[in-house]
């Protein structure tokens, strides 16, 4: 008994110290990058950086919210592998109808929104309704989706010239790029809605632990599909910094983001004193994994190699998450 | 008489090539890029021509003293322009950039306004100084006719059109080539056209090739042409052979050694291509760079020659011409 509290104390600082563990891979490399290249540590890279974050910052945000309801195990919790796909699916219809039909952006833009909630309504069917894990059906979904971008764009490039579009893209305000300051403005609407509503306050205890908000008369099912439907929406919003950086949709933009989310995303908690995913964390890790793309390229490295170097940072991230979580664990145990 | 002519018409013009040689080659020697810091953008490293073009624009801006900033999209268009941000924050000199569709403008004006200037390859742009590229036209029309002989001017014919109006050289390729076919009343291109994918074009055509087949019984389809390079050419034969549907031709644009070997095979159904020189296009957008810095001024496109290349014993012909060595 006597020797079971250090043996816990230790058991929880080693826990947090594997928790740290990404973190520190990161700010190496980054402090790495800044000795190697001169000019990394420069205002011009850091609006380059955030820039170039945009579409992976929204859509980041709305696999938080989907993590924050479903519990943050990569396996059985929360998590949405279609948002990338749901976001370049929305900016091919809008590319399509502006480009192609003529319709007007806002239009357009309904349009996108709306076959966006129908992918998050699909996945909350699937997950809430026929109990499939998050993990499988939004991978299915996502596979489908592709497939459908494919259908709406003949898998050919589509440009955009629309002039709220080029505005999104070129425009400042202050200074700074409008679509860094659409997005600041975004993250504050989400993280009020997750922080200081009723609503956000019960999805995270949905996501804390699920039968104790069922107990409290929370109806967890009820939250765990209004994130996907949300989580849904940011990637049909992303649409629009999508189709403003490409200057128009490609078929194949949806891997990449692929990647970067759940590396940032999963980074993003390293951020968090509970290693648990958070909106801010994700923004942060988003803004983490540009810079190192972007520090990479900078030194000449090649550009497999930065894949390969993203590909392992996925998995210390996700493996440090869930060494901590178990050390944890036993921690309590003991 | 005739032959003291003929003899000292031959020596005057051994005398003016002569003379050309020793101006070219004094003229290329004065070319530098000596302290210059010259980007190099590539879409992709995968395919034979990117790397070749890739290469060829790197070595030389390294020969000519420059230094080179190498980015590379991994075969991303997205990812592709969005290096061109990099080499804008990197400050060089001169960007040289290779293939990218319509999401490099931006980028290309972004430099321009900065006053970094950019010699494109295969990718004409009003904010470009020059573009050097292959005889796209001569590519287009001279593909049409190779594979309009070679199914005898007539029967249904498939083909492989993504990019024709994303990339403008594609445009021109796969548009001058449907331009020949208008003479051919009897040929008929199958509708709809199909879509290759960008990335992992050859596994990507072989499986559209095996449904085309699956749709279209033997005797229906007599040929299948990828309208601007050729990648997927080499997933269209397999499905053939797949399929044992060879007696269908194939044609495509490129030449890598890659597909040159796949043509120069017995019974081959590749049986025409139009092959390019990436190596000598990347090599002659850095010269450009050098002539552009030594105040000359350059015309909107430089043409790089090709070799077309009809049926087997032509493709071997062009292989080793292109010094992509021997095929036995």
């Amino acid at each position: 008994m006597t020797t079971s509290r250090p043996h816990a104390a230790s058991l929880v600082s080693k826990s947090a110290m594997v928790g740290y563990l990404p973190l520190v891979i990161f700010v190496a490399l980054l402090g790495y990058l800044s000795i190697a290249s001169s000019n990394f540590l420069t205002p011009a890279t850091f609006d380059l950086i955030l820039r170039q974050a945009v579409p992976t910052i929204i859509i980041c945000m709305g696999l938080s919210v989907v993590v924050m309801a479903g519990g943050d195990d990569v396996v059985s919790g929360g998590i949405d592998l279609s948002i990338p796909a749901t976001a370049v699916l929305s900016a091919a219809i809008i590319a399509q109808q502006v480009t192609n039909q003529g319709t007007p952006l806002a239009a357009a833009l309904v349009m996108a929104l709306g076959a966006a909630v129908l992918v998050g309504a699909v996945n909350a069917i699937l997950v809430v309704r026929i109990g499939m894990t998050p993990l499988l059906a939004t991978l299915a979904t996502s596979v489908a989706v592709v497939g459908i971008i494919k259908v709406v764009t003949s898998s050919r490039r589509i440009n955009v010239n629309d002039p709220t579009i080029v505005w999104l893209r070129d425009g400042t305000i202050a200074g700074v790029s409008v679509s860094v300051v659409s997005t600041f403005l975004l993250f504050l609407i989400l993280f009020f809605v997750a922080h200081r509503t009723r609503w956000g306050l019960n999805l995270q205890a949905v996501g804390g632990s699920r039968e104790a908000a069922e107990v409290s008369g929370i109806s967890a099912r009820k939250f765990v599909a209004q994130s996907f439907i949300v989580a849904s929406l940011t990637g049909g919003l992303a649409a629009m910094f999508v189709l403003a950086r490409g200057s128009g949709s490609t078929p194949g933009t949806e891997e990449n983001l692929l990647l970067e989310m759940v590396l940032a995303t999963f980074l993003g908690a390293a951020f968090s004193p509970r290693r648990v995913v958070t909106l801010w964390g994700a923004v942060l890790g988003a803004v983490l994994v540009s810079a190192l793309s972007i520090g990479f390229k900078s030194i000449g490295v090649n550009v497999f190699w930065t894949g390969c170097i993203k590909g392992a940072l996925i998995l210390v991230v996700v493996a440090s998450a869930s060494l901590s979580t178990r050390v944890a664990s036993r921690g309590r145990a003991a | 008489m005739t032959k003291s002519i003929l003899s000292g018409v031959r020596a005057l013009s051994l005398g003016v090539a002569a003379a050309a040689v020793m101006a070219t080659s004094a003229f290329a020697a004065d070319l530098s890029l000596a302290g210059k810091k010259i980007g190099v953008a590539v879409v992709g490293t995968q395919h034979f021509w990117d790397r070749e073009a890739f290469n060829g624009a790197l070595d030389k801006v390294k020969e000519l003293g420059g230094e080179a900033v190498p980015v590379d999209g991994g075969r991303d268009n997205q990812v592709h322009a969005d290096n061109h941000d990099i080499l804008l924050n990197q400050k060089v000199d001169a960007v040289i950039s290779i293939l990218g569709d319509g999401a490099v403008e931006p980028k290309f004006e972004a430099l321009k306004k900065a006053g970094i200037p950019v010699f494109t390859v295969d990718h004409l742009s009003p904010h470009g100084v020059n573009n050097t590229t292959s005889d796209n036209y001569y590519m287009g029309t001279t593909i049409g006719r190779y594979m309009a002989d070679a199914i005898g001017g007539k029967g249904k014919v498939a083909v492989f059109n993504a990019f024709e109006g994303a990339l403008r050289i594609c445009g021109i390729r796969t548009g001058l080539w449907k331009y020949v076919m208008q003479d051919y009343p009897g040929i008929e291109i199958m509708q709809p056209e199909l879509a290759e994918e960008f990335a992992n074009a050859p596994e990507d055509a072989r499986k559209k090739t095996l449904d085309l087949l699956n749709q279209h019984p033997k005797g229906t389809i007599d040929a299948i042409h990828v309208g601007c390079w050729d990648q997927p050419a080499i997933g269209i034969v397999q499905a053939l052979e797949e399929a044992g549907r060879t007696e269908i031709k194939v044609t495509a644009l490129d030449g890598g050694p890659d597909t040159l070997e796949i043509m120069a095979e017995e019974g081959s159904p590749f049986v025409a291509n139009v092959a390019q020189q990436p190596r000598k296009i990347g090599s002659t957008a850095a010269m450009n760079a050098a002539r552009h810095f030594a105040g000359e001024s350059l015309l909107p496109q430089t043409f790089v020659d090709v070799r077309p290349v009809n049926g087997p014993e032509e493709a071997k012909a062009v292989y080793k011409e292109l010094g992509y060595g021997e095929i036995k």
